[in-house]
């Protein structure tokens, strides 16, 4: 069974229907990149997946819970995916350490000297083992955006979710990041991204989706979608970025 | 909404029921409400002992008729509505026997006679009542000098200011903003030997009866011990050395106190003891007060920014009914409306209705900023926690608390000091606090400005010292 099944995924706020009916199946170790102008619902429909935003109408299997049910407990849900965001939200009254070790101490998962062993060997894949006892705010926004990876990771998630993970990065801090990410997705983590790095998704992606105006309107291998776009729209939209 | 309004009642009813318990247990000691300023019928002299007229009268009757009691000093006002709200169950302060007061109260005999008196200041060029023609007129609340003037207004075209206690009447008069002032004869000749600056310009006027008051139907027994022991008083002398001793003597023979004490420094180590228990009070119910209007703050802060609309509708409510309500009158409801309610005979001590009242005014003000205080953390935060698998309490209590609070540090140290010098409001319910103690003392010596500015300078030191306690905290937490 797919890893993710989304059917017919409609969201509104008020009379505003961000999302009119998506589906979507995403398999196994594969790495979907979502890419499309601001405002076309990219960011609404990943958070949908693990519920930050409550669905309209529709359905969302994932990990092989299914989100509509009553019954599902959401918090396990969710310790199963990890989420990445474009604000980083690390936990500033924490360490780093901290950040990364509160879940899963909290939830019982490893005891705090498993859970720091499991930092420590997060922080040295994402490049930072050095920043183990520094504060959030004591560090780059790159390197911060590689913490919050770390603290993702940390609950050894099946499926990885990253909301346009480097947007609020600067430029020179955007390779560290997308570094990371390839290192886990060659490592076969299931990956759903939303992002405006054309060049990651050309070269990671398994699968690109172009979202616009609330629907998937294409989506194909890289090449496909890139090289051969069938849709005016998304031969405007790629011409927009790649020129920019 | 309803639910907490019985958590409220319960919690209430349990705390007086037990109280009520409590003093049933001890069987008959009876509480005597008195006023804190009537020299010569009730002052307090140095060291804070009551003493007068009716105290000595008081204790010569119990003496005799094996009476139990406790004296309460408060302001008149307070008294009387005390003793309707069945807080206490007697009161002797020179009350008048009225009949609009008969309604209400049972009265003892008759136990002294006097006569209202209006009185100027001493420079002053009124001379009678027709000179009082468009000035303003003194009054203190509830007493015959106060009902005798209000009856001749109209007549004489004057307009009224009402005081709680004599002393601040008496010093209206006397700094000129208010023309006179009327007031029972011997209270205003003692006050007059003793020092204030006023002169007496009428004869007296409408001469009443002091008598012992209970309320209405309540407490018979009581009403008859005291007739009994004022027959048995005057009968063998002990009445009229009694109003001898204190019609005829300067106030210093009494208070013990001297004029070389009249110093600043001089009243200070004079009055340390009646200060020491006045600011005891005040950190009391300043520290006990300050922890549970941070527990109900943070319950409401908590509430009001849960998801759904139950928690937020609860806080905002309680917030805004306790914020909204002046602390004076939440005092007044809590000890005298509430009882009323209630009715059996409930009671609620003073210091926890007050304590009570601190509580929920403090906490309506600590809960807005607290709810203030979680709302200002990103929400992101929230997201953050969530998205990992904390569940929301967990999330609340790790992430977004730690963050709100350290925005709230601020708030809390205002909040603390605002609820200090709130302690003073309690006065007006009887608690001898330190604004009270410094009311009590003045109401003796007359010395307001030496006073004050004592009162004033140690309110300040502990402010002062809570300010640096707080600062010292606030380093630590950073």
């Amino acid at each position: 069974m797919a890893k993710v099944i989304v059917k017919d995924l409609h969201k509104s706020y008020g009379d505003n229907e961000v999302l009119k009916g998506l589906n979507l199946e995403v398999e196994d170790n594969e790495v979907v990149c979502m890419i499309g102008p601001s405002g076309s619902g990219k960011s609404t429909f990943l958070r949908c997946l693990n519920d930050l935003e409550v669905p309209t109408q529709g359905q969302i299997v994932i990990s092989g819970y299914d989100l509509s049910d009553k019954g599902t407990n959401i918090n396990l849900v969710r310790e199963n995916i990890g989420m990445v965001f474009q604000h980083f939200n690390l936990f500033p009254h924490l360490s780093v350490m901290q950040n990364i070790t509160l879940a899963p101490v909290q939830l019982n998962k490893e005891s705090k000297e498993t859970a720091d062993v499991t930092a420590h060997a997060l922080l040295k894949t994402v490049g930072l083992a050095d920043k183990a006892d520094a504060m959030p705010n004591s560090l780059s926004g790159g390197q911060q955006q590689r913490v919050a990876i770390a603290r993702a990771l940390a609950m050894k998630p099946k499926i990885m979710l990253f909301d346009e993970p480097t947007s609020a990065l600067d430029p020179e801090m955007v390779g560290d990041v997308l570094d990371v990410m390839k290192k886990l997705a060659a490592d076969g983590m299931t990956m759903i991204v939303v992002t405006h790095e054309m060049g990651f998704a050309k070269e990671v992606a398994d699968r690109v989706v172009f979202m616009s105006d609330g629907l998937i309107q294409e989506s194909g291998k890289p090449e496909d979608v890139f090289d051969h776009p069938k849709s005016p729209r998304l031969q405007d939209f790629l011409d927009k970025v790649i020129n920019v | 909404m309803k639910k907490w309004q019985v958590a409220v009642v319960m919690v209430l009813a349990t705390l007086g029921s037990w109280f009520a318990f409590a003093s049933t247990a001890q069987a008959k000691t009876y509480t005597i409400a008195t006023d804190t300023t009537f020299a010569p019928f009730e002052f307090q002299a140095k060291g804070g002992k009551y003493k007068g007229i009716d105290i000595d009268i008081l204790n010569a009757i119990a003496k005799k008729e094996n009476i139990n009691y406790k004296l309460k000093a408060i302001s008149f006002g307070a008294a009387v509505q005390q003793l309707s709200a069945n807080q206490v169950d007697g009161v002797i302060a020179g009350m008048n026997i009225t009949p609009e007061r008969k309604q209400t109260f049972d009265f003892s005999d008759a136990y002294y006679t006097s006569g209202v008196v209006m009185a100027v200041a001493k420079g002053s060029s009124v001379k009678n009542f027709k000179d009082l023609k468009g000035k303003t007129v003194a009054l203190k609340t509830g007493t015959a000098g106060a009902t005798y003037a209000k009856s001749i207004q109209s007549k004489y075209g004057f307009k009224i200011k009402y005081f709680n206690d004599s002393n601040n009447m008496y010093n209206d008069v006397k700094v000129g903003n208010s023309a006179a002032c009327f007031e029972d004869y011997p209270v205003m000749s003692y006050g007059i030997k003793n020092g204030i600056a006023l002169k007496i310009v009428s004869k007296q006027y409408e001469a009443g009866d002091y008598g012992f008051a209970v309320k209405k139907g309540k407490n018979a027994e009581l009403l008859a011990k005291f007739d009994a022991g004022l027959k048995a008083i005057k009968a063998d002398g002990q009445y009229k050395k009694i109003v001898d001793k204190y019609l005829h003597s300067s106030e210093s023979s009494l208070t013990g106190e001297t004029a070389s004490s009249r110093t600043f420094i001089g009243l200070f180590t004079q009055n340390l003891d009646t200060i020491g228990s006045g600011l005891w009070m005040t950190l009391v119910l300043t520290v006990v007060s300050i922890v549970l209007a941070t527990i109900l703050g943070m319950i409401l802060g908590v509430l009001g920014v849960m998801p759904g609309k139950l928690g937020p509708a609860i806080s905002s409510t309680i917030i805004y009914i306790f914020r909204g309500m002046p602390l004076m009158v939440l005092a007044f409801f809590i000890y005298i409306g509430f009882p009323d309610l209630i009715g059996h005979g409930f009671k609620i001590p003073a210091f926890v209705a007050g304590m009570i009242t601190l509580m929920l005014n403090e906490g309506a003000y600590t809960g807005a900023f607290v709810k203030g205080g979680f709302q200002a953390v990103d929400d992101g935060q929230m997201e953050a926690a969530r998205s990992l698998g904390l569940p929301y309490w967990t999330a609340m209590r790790k992430v977004i608390m730690p963050q709100g609070i350290r925005i709230m540090i601020p708030s809390f140290i205002n909040q603390f000091i605002i609820t200090l010098k709130d302690t003073s409001i309690l006065s007006v319910i009887g608690i001898v606090e330190l604004t009270q103690t410094g009311t009590l003392i003045i109401a003796r010596n007359f010395e307001g400005f030496k006073i004050w500015l004592m009162i004033a300078i140690i309110y300040l030191i502990i402010i002062t010292l809570l300010t640096w306690l707080s600062n010292w905290v606030q380093r630590r937490m950073n």
